[in-house]
């Protein structure tokens, strides 16, 4: 629920954040330079930039004074500059987050209408055969890693059967156009979706079913039929109606976080969004890229969950403002 | 809250599935040395051996034993897994029950604290600071404790609030007992079964995440784990070492999680008892 | 069009309904009347096959029967011929949707109507209720209670349906607000047949011509609404009409002795019934036809106690009791009233047997009495008017209550004295050796009078003639006498024939009055008619010379009594 309380929340959730960034490297031992920039930066800066730099972060001065300066150059949007990449780290995350977006947007997606229509058809038969095999299956399914699934699918389809590309979000160099290259995206992204999907299923699933052994008892359900409506209505419109409700909110969490969410899968498929490029600048001591990712990722956490607040009430009329 | 938490394990079907694969799992663990026939650091020429009676599940890319590297894998998920819930579950039990027993300003600080870090996802947390430090198995557990506590005191909080309501505490007060002989005596025993679902879920949260940033690289590579060695065979995924190498890895894992799942579900009616009798079983 | 035969229901062990039988015509409503828990609203259930448990019987709708359909013939029917509206309870209403949207779905699901007929028909539903205008659009929780019933009841007759089943439909309602929607039910109510379910009196009374009364899981007695409520002739309706609150009764409330509880065999309601006999306990009555309507019980319903026929009794000339024709009914209070020299003294003792009557006779349960024996006192006591002298200043406490006993010989001497030390607890008097052993005239008046009730009750008799028992004593020790009396009859199921001056005071203890003058019964009726509508002139005259506690404003002064 929107409150006051919750903008203080994220407003401190924000500044740890902040803080982790702004301290780690400056604790490191060593070359302060170094420790934001990394190895590889300082091969290939001449000094003159090393000295601007120092200046404008004011490395070699307190504590304090560098916080200034650190705020001052955030609010100028300037990530800082990946040596690495040889690009601003804004640019190159923003190449990334698309293919981030378009995978666990559509997992998202996909694992929550999925796991609610199966909880509702699960709570339904609660106690059925059906309902205790979808129980146990989505369960187990539950404790496999989303690394290992996408492995397993990786090599059963990709290596083996060798239906789906094993690599990247698209052929490289292959200068497609329109359909083809829709088709292309959608092929590459098949199995990482199914892999991610697959691995989220189980907790909107169980959510939902919880919820709707609960809504079955209530009194509105004996209502609805004395009404004479059909098994469909009676399981949609009035159980699962109201069964869907703490998944939506839960979402609205899980939206948060996107950009970390995929990370695992992204790797097995080298799927060039954000997580991947995590990874790499991880391998290559890229820090300004990593802290760039960090920063990103708390604001679109706390936007997310900010934006669920807000929306909550239009799902459930119960709820209203409270201030 | 007279429930006996050992009969609702045990009457699950799952419950029980799940106790025996963790039951199995800490034995192999505990039996590594025993159990494996190979020193697991030992490398070795003999590499991407197909299993053979010598090993039992073949060799990997620098000639080590995989069977062996298994069951020493086991140890590093299961220390970890319970290292972190242990720690985590202390944590959260006492800052939820000191922050319901105290109240006041100290409550709503710790609060606001508890629900920041709840939003933050604590893997890219974990992945910023292993870059500037290369964590030991030690401080691994001591960082996942840190990040992960805060879930359960949220829960904690609800139930010693509830719990600072019933009689016998307002008896233990009027007798003039101070706020931690109440924690210590009256909330927490009462609070056993939440704790120990609590726990469950912690430790297979905590497997979850040291097999992940192990399969980033992020962990101690001075020690044996299953994430690591996932992430060696992936770039062998095209040759047919997957079946002996990565499968049965990643099945252990899964198995671990699945059992620690179980055993979690059948003891979740403690907490919820209008779910009972709906499970599985 | 509705026909309910043999319907038994239950729940594992627990039957909750027990063999019921009921008709119900095109245009009729039938109000099922019983307190919580006796199976109104799991009969409503099971007409719309919504029970959970165990169902057996027919229910024939329009000649087919419901209960060997199968589910999705059942579910055709439901809501578009036969419809419920539920009991008002937090969340009967699906909280995620409109009020609007909610009447509106099963006109659509049903296929009756489009989606905009819907809405209008919807909308003339709510306005026709009175729910207002703006709030179409609100969801239940943000709704009042009796706005909730009103969409509940239009939501009930969205499709028309001819068998409309309304559990409890006024109950979240204020007083005003159940007057005006009562009055709209009953507008629209030859449209369909309705069964209404309530625990209400006066809303059965409102909105059914019909009425059956359910207890213990069955129909205990069933006919036209204005005639059970008037004359109830089943134990339990009478135990029900006189614990019901309402500006009619003037006689004070009266619970039900016992609880409801269903007993293994026999009669449901024998444990608490005041006239049961041993077969009540052992063979369950049917609901027989008896005098215009049916009631379930062994003995025909309330029976009459004590009649008598052109009783008279003259003294010479004087004739103290003439031609009088009264009759006591089991469990009921008679008052008899009438200023000195009414006679009504010389009746009481007439029928006691203290003075034989010149002509006529005394019936007891019918049969006619002669020579009073041993057996007519056992059922038939009475309570003086002074107690210090129907009191013997020989016999201590304990004598005094025990002397019924050792008359009649019943049991050894510890029986008999435990009984009187029984007997006067529930008279509210100590059971100490203190007091047992102090004699009348160490008595208060209130004591001694209590005392004398005892030893009435001591035989554990059906029927207790009280003369005046209050006419010595202070209006406050008088107020926990009459008190005392009423609870006796609650708790043993005491007839009485209460003989008084005050007219007042018998308003408060009795079913029925009896007016006397002149050694005749001039006037007699139900009290609350006779307190509302006197017809004769000597009964107004009683009435307004009669206590009233006027300001010194009020208009008239009371007249003096005419009499003679």
């Amino acid at each position: 629920m929107f409150s006051k309380g919750n903008l203080v929340t994220y407003a401190i959730a924000f500044l740890f954040i902040l803080a982790l960034n702004f301290l780690l490297p400056r604790m490191m031992p060593g070359d302060p330079l170094m420790a934001i920039y990394g190895d590889e930066a300082l091969i290939t800066m001449t000094p003159e930039l090393k000295a601007e730099l120092v200046e404008r972060f004011a490395l070699d001065q307190p504590l304090w004074q560098q916080l200034g300066a650190y705020f001052v150059a955030l609010f100028q949007g300037e990530l800082g500059y990946s040596y690495y990449y040889n690009a601003p780290v804004l640019s190159v995350i923003l190449g990334h987050l698309p293919w981030t977006l378009l995978l666990v947007g559509s997992s998202l997606l996909l694992s929550t209408i999925l796991g609610i229509t199966l909880g509702i058809e699960s709570g339904w038969r609660r106690g059925s055969r059906t309902d205790r095999a979808m129980l146990a299956g989505l369960m187990s399914l539950n404790g496999f890693p989303d690394f290992f699934l996408g492995m397993l699918l990786l090599i059963a389809f990709g290596v083996t059967l060798g239906i789906f590309p094993l690599a990247g979000a698209l052929t490289p160099y292959s200068g497609l156009s329109g359909l083809a290259w829709l088709l292309d995206v959608l092929r590459h992204l098949f199995l990482p979706l199914a892999a991610l999907t697959l691995a989220h299923l189980a907790g909107g699933y169980l959510l939902t079913r919880n919820t709707m052994i609960t809504v079955l008892k209530e009194p509105y359900m004996l209502t609805a039929r004395a009404k004479g409506l059909s098994q469909r209505v009676l399981k949609y419109r009035h159980a699962g109606r109201n069964s869907m409700l703490p998944v939506v909110t839960r979402s609205g969490i899980w939206m948060g976080r996107v950009i970390t969410g995929a990370l695992f899968v992204e790797l097995v498929f080298a799927y060039p969004g954000v997580g991947y490029l995590t990874y790499e600048a991880l391998l290559a001591r890229d820090y300004p890229i990593i802290q760039g990712v960090f920063l990103m990722v708390a604001i679109f956490v706390l936007a997310a969950n900010f934006l669920i607040d807000l929306s909550y009430p239009k799902l459930d009329p119960r709820v209203s403002y409270a201030y | 809250m007279h429930i006996d938490l050992k009969r609702e394990i045990k009457e699950s079907g799952p419950g029980k599935t799940g106790l025996i694969i963790l039951l199995l799992m800490i034995a192999v663990a505990l039996l590594a040395p025993v159990l494996a026939p190979y020193d697991p650091y030992q490398q070795s020429t003999a590499s991407l051996l197909s299993p053979s009676w010598s090993h039992w599940l073949g060799t990997n890319h620098v000639g080590q034993d995989v069977w062996s590297r298994l069951a020493f894998g086991a140890r590093t998920s299961l220390l970890v897994g319970f290292g972190v819930g242990t720690l985590a579950t202390l944590l959260g039990t006492a800052f939820g029950v000191s922050a319901a027993l105290v109240g006041g300003l100290y409550e709503k600080v710790v609060m606001r604290m508890v629900d920041a870090f709840i939003v933050i996802p604590m893997i890219i947390v974990v992945i910023l600071i292993s870059a500037y430090i290369r964590p030991g198995i030690l401080t691994l557990i001591f960082l996942l404790s840190l990040l992960s506590w805060q879930g359960g005191a949220r829960i904690m909080r609800a139930q010693a609030l509830s719990l600072k309501e019933r009689g016998h505490v307002a008896a233990a007060r009027s007798f003039g007992a101070n706020r931690l002989y109440l924690a210590w005596r009256h909330v927490v025993p009462d609070l056993g079964p939440i704790l120990l679902v609590e726990f469950i879920y912690g430790v297979r949260r905590a497997v979850f995440m040291e097999a992940g940033l192990a399969f980033l690289g992020i962990s101690d590579p001075t020690v044996v784990s299953w994430g690591m060695m996932m992430r060696d065979a992936l770039s062998f995924s095209y040759l047919d070492v997957w079946q002996w190498w990565l499968v049965p890895t990643g099945v252990a894992l899964s198995l671990i999680i699945i059992g620690l799942t179980f055993v979690g579900h059948a003891a979740e009616p403690v907490i919820e008892p209008r779910l009972r009798g709906v499970g599985i079983a | 069009m509705l026909e309910i035969k043999n319907l038994r229901v239950s729940y594992g062990q627990d039957v909750v309904l027990n063999g019921i039988e009921l008709e119900l015509g095109p245009g009729e409503t039938l109000a099922i009347v019983g307190e919580s828990g006796t199976g109104k609203t799991t009969l409503g259930l099971s007409i719309m096959r919504l029970v959970e448990g165990t169902v057996r019987g027919t229910i024939r709708f329009k000649g087919k029967d419901l209960l060997a359909l199968s589910d999705s013939e059942m579910q055709q029917i439901r809501w578009s011929q036969i419809a419920m509206a539920f009991q008002n309870a937090n969340n009967v209403l699906n909280p995620v949707y409109t009020v609007l949207n909610q009447i509106i779905e099963p006109m659509v699901e049903h296929g009756l109507k489009t989606k905009k007929e819907a809405r209008d028909r919807a909308a003339e539903l709510l306005r026709y209720f009175g729910f207002p205008q703006g709030r179409f659009a609100a969801y239940p929780h943000q709704l009042s209670g009796g706005e909730q019933q009103r969409v509940l009841l239009a939501m009930a007759m969205a499709n028309n349906p001819e068998l409309l089943i309304l559990d409890e439909p006024l109950s979240s309602l204020d007083a005003a607000a159940r007057a005006q929607v009562g009055d709209l039910l009953r507008e629209t109510d030859k449209q369909s047949a309705r069964l209404v379910a309530t625990h209400d009196l006066d809303t059965a009374g409102k909105l059914a011509e019909r009425v059956v009364v359910l207890y213990g899981g069955k129909i205990i007695e069933a006919g036209l609404t204005r005639d059970v409520f008037y004359r109830p002739r089943h134990p339990y309706t009478r135990a029900l009409i006189r614990a019901y609150p309402n500006m009619t009764t003037v006689k004070d409330l009266q619970g039900i002795k016992g609880r409801m509880a269903r007993p293994v065999s026999g009669c449901p309601f024998h444990p608490r019934c005041t006239q049961a006999i041993d077969i009540c306990r052992t063979k369950t009555p049917r609901l027989l036809r008896h005098q215009g309507r049916q009631v379930a019980c062994h003995r025909g319903g309330i029976i009459t106690l004590l009649s008598t026929r052109n009783l008279a009794r003259f003294f010479g000339s004087l004739k103290a009791v003439d031609s009088v024709n009264l009759h006591i009914e089991s469990g009921e209070t008679l008052a008899l009233v009438g200023q000195t020299g009414s006679g009504k003294t010389t009746l009481a003792k007439t029928i006691m047997g203290l003075y034989q009557p010149t002509e006529g006779g005394v019936y007891l349960e019918g049969v006619k009495v002669g020579n009073r024996g041993k057996d007519f006192y056992k059922r038939v006591q009475m309570v003086f008017q002074n107690p210090g002298e129907s009191l013997s200043h020989r016999l201590s406490a304990l004598e005094a209550v025990m002397e019924p006993l050792d008359v009649q010989g019943i049991g050894t001497k510890k029986e008999r004295e435990n009984k009187a030390i029984k007997v006067l607890g529930e008279v509210e008097l100590p059971q100490t050796n203190d007091f047992l052993n102090k004699y009348p005239h160490h008595l208060s008046g209130g004591e001694m009078q209590r005392l004398a009730i005892a030893r009435a009750l001591v035989l554990d008799p059906a029927l207790v003639i009280a003369d005046e028992p209050t006419a010595f004593l202070d209006a406050s020790i008088q107020a926990k006498i009459l008190k005392l009396l009423l609870n006796l009859q609650e708790q043993r199921g005491l007839s009485m024939l209460y003989i008084t001056h005050d007219i007042a005071a018998a308003r408060k203890v009795s079913d029925r009055i009896a007016v006397m003058l002149d050694g005749r019964v001039i006037e007699e009726g139900p009290s609350n008619e006779i307190i509302a509508a006197p017809k004769q002139d000597y009964t107004k005259n009683l009435l307004s010379a009669a206590s009233a506690l006027h300001s010194a404003e009020s208009s008239e002064l009371p007249r003096a009594i005419e009499s003679r």
